[in-house]
């Protein structure tokens, strides 16, 4: 299974360019999710993988090979659409016999493949149906089935699970991710859905306006973004701008100032010089609360305080969403906490320094870098 | 099997994809679109002939009136095609009744009856011509008004259909958004889906002008059935009739004249019709509250859903089949030898027509499809449409000059081919057209799919895509084989030679022998019937089966 | 606006969308229909808005009876899963639309459209076209839309489906917080259980066009009436096993398929009835003893590392442990202890498992 890198690829549709200097080396036999917002341009870089586009400039390597100008049949990356494009007109079994059929294949190897394909993706007992009396899941499937019987190399697949319930996804993350892992394809799948992301890559590349931000394992992409952007993206964060302070050993200090009040917040330590305008970030599952006594007199383990305005149980996890002066500041805790917050409670926020990942003030403005779409 | 190895192969390069693609390009310039304006040019190098027939007052005055009734036909006709479409587009894309299914079919049977035969059938239906013992309405109508009532038939099909195709493209959501936000059904249409139907107008508009300025068996039959056939003229039917009335030489200047006028003039009403389209503006910042309530609710409604489909039965339904009354006549002698020859001729042009229109068309299609946003893509979409907007007999006429220089005297085999070219041209957009609906319907994602599974494009193609599309490649050739056998006008402005079953149809007519027009007409009506029923039940079946 | 559905059914044909549908929304509620593709819940909100006229029962609002009342003067807020501003109109417009219709005046027109685009956020894009904006913002103004004509029952029919997961987050946050300030009852259809959770007061559970539960999401997630809702909404895991018997203080206590013995919550089985628990995976811990398990994945969620093993049992188990904790390795032996009051005891469904929890 090759090795893909793609190298300083540009791409321009009309006046937007998808692909803005995009580079990107995706191992042997490794499951990489490709992580980005609605138009960042992550289709557009799939497409060039698999050769239905041609890159502007820049090059794309297979295992060191150039095949930027190979035509789309010779590469041997099969594609797994978004909305399945199974072929209306065939069974499950003929859709899945396709790439056999057309590479003319020896027919008892061919007969073979897809049987044990169909099989793989529990499709036998609907072998001889065709697509629209299939439901979304089994579509899916189908489709995978069809993209592993072609013997191709490397497999893209294109935001797969998109059309699918939010509980059947949960279902097919896992069911998907193992399948494809046996094969031991090099694969890249491409999603805007961060905890599709986390849970089936190996590593993560998150993308946006055509260039690669960030690449790591889930772990790390979400521990320790590289920007703001990433900080937000990649699970929900509280985000507050203020001014570098002091730095310690075990952690740094940075000033938050608002209309209405000044506090000092932990963050990690950052060869952030005193006195930058900075960013920092915190998990909403890293934000931590301690209540306040009506009769205490003074706030001390906290960073900021602020009246609790709605807790929402929303299962394993609960959701505080407090009003501070310095906006509104959420907080993900365990179910188990659920009674300890009532609106109206006033609370005070802190975290583990190590939690708060501090940033320069992006040149474009923090508006723009924290735009979702 | 190794040559289509060789097609599958080829198509793998990028040069052998654009030498083919600029093949069906040339071969459209050069077949379809220079023969059909040629005569622009010719009318600059012949500049006397015209001159003279310039300064001739008396020939002017004719061409004017005959220009001037062509055109406002064609404008009267289209105008009420649109009032009384838009109902029934509606009725048939957003309503759900019994029977739905058969005025869906009823509404095209008029496209499956050839103009020449209609022209016999209305005359009969609405006046009492002479030499008929079938007693009709017996109005006595102005031939102007007949041939109003005429073209609607042909037509109105053409506009409902492009109407329903728009009207079934936008989201029915935007009405019942509309409606969740207290707008009356009446208002609701008028704010928000008419505004969004311009492009739908334009295209019916277009295609039921041009309809009517082409029309030429249909027209001639009528008016030789009232006896003005000499006295009262369109477009087409001067140029039809001008060799017999003034001699061949002295008609040559006046029938370039008037081609070359309607070609200008129909290119100018594309133009406009374009521009109309992007700048018309419905207005919509009144409302009327309770007017809108009223006209959406109880009586109003249904008196627009009866009147829709009464305009269907009693203007277009009844008296296109007026003509088979004949059958309650006792038989007319047939000559079966005459009539199957012109048959067989018939068949052989559309056919062969409809045959290039396929293998040149779908190309073209693809190729529009895909690309609308590129210039190229832009420049051949309006190209395409031109052939159909020029008047069939101007085109016809034009042709015959281009290719009769190459082809002189001609034999009949030469005079044959040139028909064929001429079909050619008007009925290759009505394919391309079609397909191009086909295609910008189906996601690319199936092809490009295919190609990561190892298919080569023309594999991906012939596998994947002609499957889906099969049934609009099918449609469109019908339309376009249905259109050629009706044709009359470019036929006899090409050649009077080749005797198609119009052709001959229009012979007989004027050899006042009705009956035996009437009897070769529901014959051929019968055959296309059995024909298009036959290619319906054949795709059915292969669908049932795959 | 009070609502009340008083055996509602919708039928196509032979097929019933929804059967026999009782319902009462108070007024001011934020009430969620959750339940898979098919299930007819957004055939209950169309007939709710007069989309469709239900083919039997009554549809009371405020006591009055709307069944027969026109879409047009029914006065309820609809938000389509495909947006559908209308094209052709700015922004402003398609918020002033409702106003307009009415025949207010422009200047009046103008003021509410601008008021409700305030509301949203989006009055600095109120001359742009629907089709240059992002799909939030583009819902966000369908939002403004429906609310612009003054309407106190709010559909939202898919809102969030066709956004980006991100977005859904953020938006459904934002939808929430603004209803409540303005008091508006909302309906909203979805088939996101996460979403369902995160927004509502209460939650309808549909499947197959009946209404299978309806509860707080509190309610629901603790207390689940039915194998199905402990299912769908939120993850669990489901154990077949046997009611061996009672504790003294009436906690159940069942027979794995291994033979181990779990004690569960209350149930009102018998000893001897075939059964299935249902124990979410923050209910499940790693102990000194317990039932042996083999962890076959641990997989980073983000607050959370999620593991999963096969029990001895042959059951699939899957729990969570803290990010900041240790991680055990693949083929590790565990042994795993569950909440009692927290493990749920259903009778074992006659067709299956498998039939119980299908979701297509």
């Amino acid at each position: 299974m090759p090795e893909i890198t793609l190298d300083g690829l540009v791409k321009a549709y009309g006046g937007t360019r998808a692909a803005d200097g995009l580079s990107l080396t995706v191992r042997n036999g490794e499951y990489l999710c490709i992580l980005g917002p609605t138009g960042s341009g992550k289709t557009t870089c799939l497409r060039m993988i698999c050769g239905l586009a041609v890159p502007d400039e820049g090059k794309v390597l297979f295992d060191g090979r150039d095949v930027t100008r190979e035509p789309v049949s010779r590469r041997k990356a099969a594609m797994l659409s978004q909305v399945y494009s199974l072929f209306p007109s065939k069974t499950v079994y003929e859709n899945v016999m396709f790439s056999p059929q057309t590479q003319e294949w020896p027919e008892d190897d061919a007969k073979q493949i897809v049987k044990s394909m169909i099989k793989m993706v529990h499709m036998e007992g609907k072998a001889h149906s065709y697509p629209r009396e299939l439901s979304g899941g089994q579509q899916q499937r189908t489709a995978l089935a069809r993209a592993l019987a072609s013997d191709s190399d490397v497999l893209l697949l294109d935001e797969p699970l998109r059309a699918l319930d939010a509980r059947l996804r949960l279902e097919l993350r896992k069911e998907l991710r193992s399948m494809v892992k046996e094969m031991g394809l090099t694969s890249i799948h491409v999603t805007h859905d961060q905890d599709e992301a986390l849970e089936m890559a190996d590593r993560i590349a998150v993308i946006r306006k055509g260039r690669i931000v960030q690449v790591g394992t889930p772990m790390d992409v979400f521990k320790n973004p590289l920007t703001p952007f990433v900080a937000n993206f990649v699970g929900r964060s509280n985000i507050f701008v203020g001014k570098m302070g002091r730095s310690f050993e075990s952690h740094s200090e940075v000033m938050i100032s608002s209309k209405e009040c000044q506090f000092t917040v932990r963050a990690r330590r950052t060869d952030i010089q005193e006195g930058s305008d900075v960013v920092v970030a915190v998990k909403i599952g890293s934000t931590k609360l301690e209540k306040v006594q009506p009769d205490a007199v003074e706030e001390k383990e906290g960073y900021v305080s602020g009246r609790v305005e709605r807790v929402l149980y929303e299962g394993a996890t609960i959701t505080v969403e407090i009003e501070t002066p310095a906006g509104l500041v959420s907080a993900k805790l365990p179910n188990r906490k659920f009674e300890d917050h009532v609106a109206d409670d006033v609370v005070s926020i802190w975290w583990l320094p190590e939690a708060a990942s501090v940033f320069r003030v992006p040149p474009e403005g923090l508006e723009d870098e924290l735009r979702l779409d | 099997m190794s040559l289509l190895k060789k097609i599958n192969d080829l198509s793998d390069s990028g040069r052998s994809r654009r030498a083919w693609f600029g093949l069906v390009c040339m071969v459209f310039l050069v077949l379809i679109i220079i023969p059909s304006i040629f005569v622009v040019f010719k009318m600059f190098s012949d500049w006397s002939s015209v001159n003279d027939v310039i300064a001739d007052g008396a020939m002017m005055d004719t061409i004017k009136g005959a220009l001037a009734n062509s055109f406002s036909i064609a404008f009267i006709v289209t105008i009420v095609d649109i009032l009384v479409g838009i109902p029934m587009a509606w009725m048939l894309v957003r309503k759900q009744f019994r029977g739905k299914r058969y005025l869906d079919t009823l509404m095209d049977m008029p496209l499956a009856f050839p103009t020449a035969v209609l022209g016999i059938s209305v005359v009969m239906f609405w006046g009492a011509p002479e030499g008929i013992d079938i007693p009709g309405l017996g109005l006595n109508i102005s031939p102007y008004l007949m041939l109003v009532l005429l073209h609607f038939i042909f037509t109105y099909p053409y506009m409902v259909r492009s109407l329903s195709a728009i009207l079934e493209q936008i989201e029915p959501n935007y009405e019942t958004a509309a409606m969740t936000l207290s707008a009356s059904r009446f208002t609701a249409v008028r704010t928000i889906t008419l505004p969004l139907f311009r492009a739908g107008l334009v295209t019916g508009f277009i295609l039921c002008f041009a309809r009517s300025l082409s029309e030429t068996g249909g027209t001639y039959i009528a008016l030789k059935m009232m006896g003005v056939q000499s006295s009262f003229f369109t477009g087409p039917t001067f140029i039809n009739d001008a060799k017999s009335l003034f001699g061949a030489d002295a008609a040559m200047g006046p029938m370039i004249l008037i081609s070359v006028l309607m070609i200008l003039l129909a290119l100018a009403l594309l133009i406009v019709a374009r521009f109309m389209m992007v700048r018309l503006k419905i207005p919509v910042s009144r409302v009327w509250p309770q007017i809108g309530r009223k006209l959406s609710r109880g009586t109003v409604p249904k008196v627009k859903d009866v009147l829709s489909i009464a305009f269907l039965v009693l203007i277009v339904l009844i008296p296109s089949f007026y003509i088979f009354a004949f059958l309650t006549q006792p038989m007319a002698d047939v000559d079966y030898g005459a009539l199957l020859h012109s048959i067989g001729v018939s068949f052989l042009v559309a056919g062969a027509a409809v045959v290039f229109d396929i293998v040149f068309g779908i190309p073209m299609a693809l190729y529009i499809a895909r690309n609308r946003r590129t210039f190229l893509g832009k420049v051949l979409d309006e190209a395409v449409n031109v052939p159909l907007i020029i008047p069939t007999t101007a085109l016809g006429f034009s042709l015959a000059l281009f290719w009769g220089m190459f082809y002189g005297g001609g034999s009949a085999a030469v005079f044959t081919a040139m028909v064929i070219l001429g079909h050619i041209s008007f009925t290759y957009p009505l394919v391309v057209r079609n397909i191009i609906g086909a295609v910008e319907e189906v996601d690319a994602s199936y092809e490009e799919v295919a190609m990561t599974l190892g298919a080569k494009p023309f594999q991906a193609f012939s596998k994947v895509l002609v499957p889906i599309i099969k049934s609009s490649i099918i449609a469109g050739a019908i339309l376009s084989f249905t259109r050629s056998l009706g044709e009359t006008g470019a036929t006899t402005s090409i050649s009077g030679s080749v005797k198609t079953v119009p052709v001959y149809i229009m012979d007989l007519v004027n050899r006042n022998s009705y009956a035996e027009a009437a009897m070769c007409s529901i014959i051929l009506i019968v055959i296309c019937f059995v024909l298009i029923f036959a290619v319906r039940m054949m795709m059915n079946r292969g669908e049932r089966s795959a | 606006m009070k609502i009340h559905l008083d055996n509602v059914s919708m039928k196509f044909g032979d097929f019933y969308a929804a059967k026999d549908v009782n319902i009462s929304i108070p007024k001011g509620e934020y009430l969620t229909i959750l339940g898979p593709s098919g299930c007819g819940k957004t055939t209950l909100i169309k007939m709710i808005s007069g989309i469709l006229r239900p083919t039997e029962g009554r549809i009371l609002v405020d006591g009055e009876d709307v069944t027969d009342i026109p879409l047009e003067d029914r006065d309820t807020g609809y938000v389509f899963q495909n947006i559908a501003l209308f094209p052709n109109m700015t922004v402003a417009d398609n918020v002033g639309y409702s106003p307009r219709v009415r025949d207010m005046a422009k200047d009046e027109t103008e003021a509410t459209s601008e008021d409700y685009l305030k509301l949203v956020k989006m009055l600095d894009r109120a001359g742009t076209l629907p089709h240059e904006l992002s799909g939030g913002e583009q819902q966000k103004v369908a939002i403004a839309r429906a609310l612009a004509s003054g309407s106190k029952l709010l559909m939202l029919d898919e809102p969030l489906s066709a956004l980006d997961a991100r977005v859904r987050v953020e938006l459904r946050y934002d939808i929430r917080r603004l209803v409540k300030k303005l008091g508006v009852t909302v309906l909203h259809v979805t088939h996101d259980q996460e979403e369902a959770m995160s927004v509502s007061d209460r939650i309808i559970l549909m499947r197959a066009g009946r209404i299978v539960e309806i509860g707080t999401p509190l309610d629901i997630y603790r207390n689940p009436g039915s194998i199905f809702a402990a299912y769908f909404i939120g993850e669990t895991n489901l154990l077949e096993c046997t009611v061996s018997g009672k504790t003294k203080t009436g906690k159940t206590v069942v027979r794995l398929r291994g033979g181990q013995m779990v004690r569960a919550a209350k149930s009102c089985l018998s000893e001897g009835d075939a059964a299935v628990i249902s124990v979410r995976p923050e209910n499940v811990y790693v102990a000194r003893d317990g039932l042996k398990a083999e962890v076959t994945e641990v997989v980073f969620m983000g607050t959370y590392w999620r593991v999963r093993t096969v029990a001895e049992t042959n059951d699939y188990l899957e729990y969570n442990i803290s990010s900041s904790d240790e991680t055990p390795k693949i083929g590790e032996k565990v042994h795993l202890v569950f909440n009692k009051k927290a493990t749920m005891v259903f009778p074992r469904p006659e067709k299956g498992l498998e039939e119980a929890i299908e979701l297509e």
